[in-house]
């Protein structure tokens, strides 16, 4: 398949390097995400992807991507990457392939697997200092399952396993588990901010080592919101302070994007209808000023 | 070469001949030797392979199945509780259609939790899709090993191969085992050939990838079925074509005194090897007794047996397992192969040698009066486990201890 | 036996409308048996729900070949997917279709259809009702055998877990359209499976071994999945007005589908064989230039798709 298949001819535009036509949720924040990404790691590639909604990426026989994929288990994504560049450094140290024909292992997981069941496997690749690139795309539940809490479900959001009160529980800090084994990378991204995520994207593909781009990914289906206020709201988590852009190298943490102003934390919140029970019958003003104080105490500090 | 060597050295050894490119690794006893015996290959610029210890064998299978389907050699190896770890990933990398050689060590299931050998870990991967070798003797680990690789990466199967040892009696017990040159393994076992299922840059593949609909998944599985059965026939060319090369016959089965016997054992493993000795002292005695005993258990090779045992008076199928609930896994297997013979044996259901249980020869010798018994009846008696009246009695001395009455030096 | 099916989008309610209706039957006194049916795909994605009734236990199970009743909650799949929504419509089985486009119009669309009843959208709704709802209510008209009571039952049933104002403004929608309908109430007969005799016999293979290239789920090939039309998942269009258009191409890293390409002259062009309408380039687009209309009205939309067909 040629890349202007889908194009006028006349106006033959530049055809983005991940096809389109895939199962994703019309609105999909991950994809959006994805879709930059891919364009800056390439097709020189192995994604290894874990259970998760991107698992129908690939069905047969339709794949969007121009370079390779294995799919694995929930629990294992890291591990396949590792046999891959195992594998490979076994081929390029015997000669079996020279450099051109190399790869790089990229794991492809949702929250569940990288939150989760797949912490133990991720861990242990950290600590095997494997060189590979980790997409999360985090949408704060088990999204392709119906949405039900997960590890990164955000305090007092509604889900399918906590449809009355919200989850109970607080998000799961996994850019600080990931620092503290003291990778190559580790980013916070969205795909709303798309040069700070380029600018990501590319200081990770000039590192070697274990480098984690998590992805906070926009829901539509599981966050409650119209597909087209997407965009809109992965704004808002940024410029809200509650998904902070930050990135860890080199023993250190750095926030690449501290707003000024801080929007509301409502203005977030009001816009899904995860939270919507926070707003009506009534406002809880406690709750609300509970996540508002949150935010805020992580602030206070950053400069 | 003939050296002394143990189950797990010459399941390495196995692994070193074949020329593995790369090593995914997990300790568990009593399989750890293998791998330390690797490792240190490696480190001393002996084997030219990456060794990788990941953290769990369901991550090690996943590994070694990725790097499979990347195109190199894969050899790693388990026990027991982390081949059920890793068995999501085995119907997994079964699925993918990658060769590799998985040798398992076999070892009782918890709970309770135990060190010694039967074989419910290894019967509950004969589902999986993995091809399953069974070995009886040190030298038959290696030579499976070596005939794994070939039978795994024929162009006919490509699907991944299980060589089993028990745990503790082949595992850390010495024999004569026979080590061929590096040349001639080499001239048996040529070198991998990914085909076009492979990562290389500039060649988009995807591998294992999801289906919708009940057709292509259908399609999928049965191919490999398809496959599995192809492999018995793989495995009596490549069987043939491997004692002309190392002078070691390595039939599907193995009938020893079985032309004209009967009443047969069949049995797979190391116990085998007692039952071996048995049939030697009950033809001393007169008694017209042979043995079958499976090396390859998937495929299962029904034809042949059902073959072997046409018109023979009864067969004493010894399990080391039991599926609870139904009884000895082999026995219901071999009825089932068997069934449609006009001239079909009488079985008779042994349960024996579960957690690494002693199975002794005057066993052996009663099995086959219980045989001759439901022979002479044409009815069998119900399954037997192997269990004696002191076992029972030791066994009330630990519960006297367990339920706080107090030692009993009966015991 | 009744057998119903459902098609419609993912979004539009589809699989609450079965349960509905199978509540409302189940409430008459027959016995019931509904479901949906998922696939990987997601909101905008056709999709079908089914339910069967009958007076004596059901032993059928899963999908229905042979509907007595076809209701299509959205229009354009008929465009779209003609082979799939109307599979096994025979004479006797009624199709109903939500549509403001009269029946006379769809009986030209559809020649070989016999029996067609159109439900109108309903004006005097004040409130958004999923679609599959009113379709439920229309589908319990037309099988003459669920009351205005039962029905109404089955919508507070099913919509328990919804606050009182939705229920109420749901079971008010739901039985304008069972009353819509009512001119053609006891219209779906029910049917007898085929005899033995009449079922035409399975031609089953000997599955060949393939060699494990393509005997294996790989694909040796890239961006396979531009071959999948996901713009048929649209109800409603992005058209870009180059009146007002900059080129600033901002829509182009917002379509989360990749589905906004720049062109080489600059402008920016929407890949309508793969955007699934979720309107986010007209959401953000800074100068208003991307504006929004219905799927049906578009320019090479669903209705010239069905007058390709013909």
């Amino acid at each position: 398949m040629t890349p202007e298949h889908s194009g006028k001819a006349e106006e033959s535009p530049r055809q983005r390097l991940l096809s389109a036509g895939t199962p994703m949720c019309a609105g999909c924040g991950g994809l959006q995400a994805l879709h930059q990404i891919y364009d800056q790691v390439g097709e020189k590639t192995v994604f290894v992807n874990a259970a998760g909604c991107m698992t129908l990426l690939s069905i047969y026989p339709y794949t969007p991507f121009r370079g390779s994929w294995l799919y694995t288990a929930m629990a294992c994504a890291p591990a396949g990457a590792q046999g891959v560049r195992d594998a490979l450094d076994v081929l390029l140290s015997k000669g079996h392939i020279d450099a051109g024909q190399d790869q790089l292992p990229v794991v492809l997981t949702g929250d569940g697997s990288a939150y989760g069941m797949g912490l133990s496997a991720t861990s242990a690749a950290i600590d095997r200092g494997l060189d590979f690139l980790y997409i999360c795309y985090d949408n704060e539940g088990y999204g392709n399952t119906g949405h039900q809490y997960s590890a990164a479900t955000p305090a007092g959001a509604r889900t399918a396993t906590s449809r009355v009160d919200g989850y109970t529980g607080v998000k799961k800090d996994l850019f600080a588990i990931w620092s503290a084994h003291r990778p190559a990378y580790v980013a916070t991204v969205i795909g709303t901010e798309p040069a700070d995520l380029a600018r990501k994207v590319k200081k990770a593909l000039s590192l070697r080592g274990p480098r984690l781009l998590l992805v906070l990914a926009p829901c539509p289906t599981g966050w409650g919101f119209e597909p087209s206020r997407m965009v809109e709201i992965g704004k808002l988590a940024v410029e809200s302070g509650i998904w902070p852009l930050k990135e860890y190298s080199d023993g250190q943490v750095r926030h690449t994007r501290v707003p000024a102003k801080r929007a509301p934390l409502e203005a977030y919140l009001g816009l899904q209808g995860r939270f919507r029970h926070m707003f009506v019958p009534r406002r809880n003003e406690e709750q609300l000023a509970a996540l508002q104080r949150q935010v805020d105490d992580y602030w206070e500090h950053i400069d | 070469m003939r050296k002394l060597l143990t189950g797990n050295s010459a399941a390495a050894w196995g692994a070193r001949l074949s020329d593995v490119d790369y090593l995914p690794v997990f300790p568990i006893t009593p399989q750890t030797e293998i791998i330390e015996t690797l490792a240190e290959w490696v480190d001393k610029g002996e084997l030219n392979a990456r060794l990788t210890t990941l953290e769990s064998e369901h991550s090690m299978l996943t590994a070694a199945g990725a790097a499979a389907a990347t195109g190199v050699r894969v050899f790693t190896a388990t026990s027991s509780q982390g081949l059920l770890y890793a068995m999501e990933m085995l119907y997994n990398v079964a699925g993918w259609r990658v060769p590799l050689v998985l040798v398992n060590v076999s070892r009782g299931l918890s709970a309770p939790i135990t060190l010694e050998p039967d074989h419910n870990d290894i019967l509950a991967a004969r589902d999986s899709g993995f091809l399953q070798l069974h070995c009886a003797t040190c030298q038959e680990v290696l030579d499976s090993v070596v005939l794994a690789y070939r039978l795994a990466e024929d162009k006919r199967v490509r699907l991944p191969v299980l060589v089993n040892l028990d745990g503790f009696y082949l595992s850390f017990t010495r024999e004569p085992v026979e080590i061929p040159s590096q040349e001639q393994v080499r001239a048996f076992l040529p070198p991998f050939d990914p085909g076009s299922n492979r990562f290389r840059g500039g060649e988009p593949v995807s591998q294992a990838v999801a289906v919708l609909g009940g057709g292509p998944y259908s399609y999928f599985r049965y191919q490999a079925h398809l496959a599995a059965l192809e492999a018995v026939q793989a495995f009596d060319e490549l069987g043939e074509k491997f004692g002309e090369c190392f002078g070691r016959s390595f039939p599907a089965i193995e009938a020893y005194r079985c032309e004209d016997a009967e009443i047969l054992f069949v049995m797979i493993g190391s116990f085998a090897t007692k039952a071996r000795e048995a049939v030697d002292r009950l033809r001393d005695d007169g008694q017209k007794i042979g043995l079958l005993r499976p090396r390859l258990l998937r495929p299962f090779p029904a034809e042949e047996l059902a073959r072997l045992l046409s018109g023979k008076a009864g067969v004493a199928v010894v399990d080391q397992n039991l599926s609870n609930g139904l009884g000895g896994i082999l026995h219901a297997e071999l009825s089932a192969a068997l069934y449609h013979l006009p001239k079909r044996p009488l079985l008779v259901s042994f349960i024996g040698g579960l957690g690494g249980r002693d199975i002794t020869a005057g066993e052996f010798y009663a099995m086959v009066g219980q045989v001759r018994q439901a022979v002479a009846k044409g009815q069998p008696p119900p399954p037997r486990l192997l269990f004696t009246e002191q076992e029972l009695k030791g066994m009330r001395g630990l519960q006297n201890i367990a339920s706080g009455k107090g030692a009993s030096h009966d015991a | 036996m009744y057998r119903i099916r459902f098609h419609g989008r993912g979004g539009q309610g589809i699989k609450t409308a079965s349960r509905i209706l199978g509540t409302a039957l189940f409430i008459e006194g027959f016995e019931v048996q509904d479901a949906p049916r998922y696939g990987a795909e997601r909101r905008g994605a056709p999709i079908f729900a089914y339910v069967r009734a009958d007076t004596h236990p059901i032993h059928e199970r899963g999908v229905i070949h042979r509907p007595d009743l076809v209701v299509v909650a959205d229009e354009t799949l008929l465009a779209i997917s003609p082979a799939q929504v109307l599979e096994g419509v025979t004479d006797s089985c009624v199709v109903l279709i939500y549509s403001a486009k009269p029946e006379a119009w769809w009986r030209q669309q559809l020649p070989d259809i016999a029996q067609i009843v159109v439900l109108v959208p309903l004006e005097s709704l004040s409130v958004a009702i999923p679609v599959g709802a009113l379709c439920a209510g229309a589908a319990a008209a037309l099988l003459g055998k669920v009351s205005a009571e039962a029905l109404a039952h089955a919508v507070e049933e099913e919509l328990s877990a919804h606050d009182a104002a939705m229920v109420e403004s749901n079971r008010k929608a739901i039985l304008a359209a069972y009353m819509e309908v009512t001119p053609w109430r006891g219209l779906v007969c029910s049917s007898l499976p085929l005899g033995v005799a009449q079922t035409p016999p399975p031609v089953w293979v000997n599955v060949p071994h393939d060699a494990v290239d393509i005997g294996a789920p790989v694909i040796h090939a890239g961006a396979t999945s531009g071959l999948v039309k996901t713009g048929l998942w649209r109800t409603r269009r992005p058209v870009i007005d180059r009146e007002r258009c900059r080129r600033c191409l901002q829509c182009c890293a917002w379509c989360p589908e990749g589905g906004i390409l720049a062109g080489a002259d600059g402008w920016p062009v929407i890949d309508y064989e793969h955007c699934k309408g979720c309107l986010v380039c007209a959401a953000q687009c800074p100068f208003q230039a991307i504006g929004v209309i219905p799927e049906t009205q578009a320019e090479g939309g669903a209705d010239a798709q069905t007058a390709d067909r013909k």
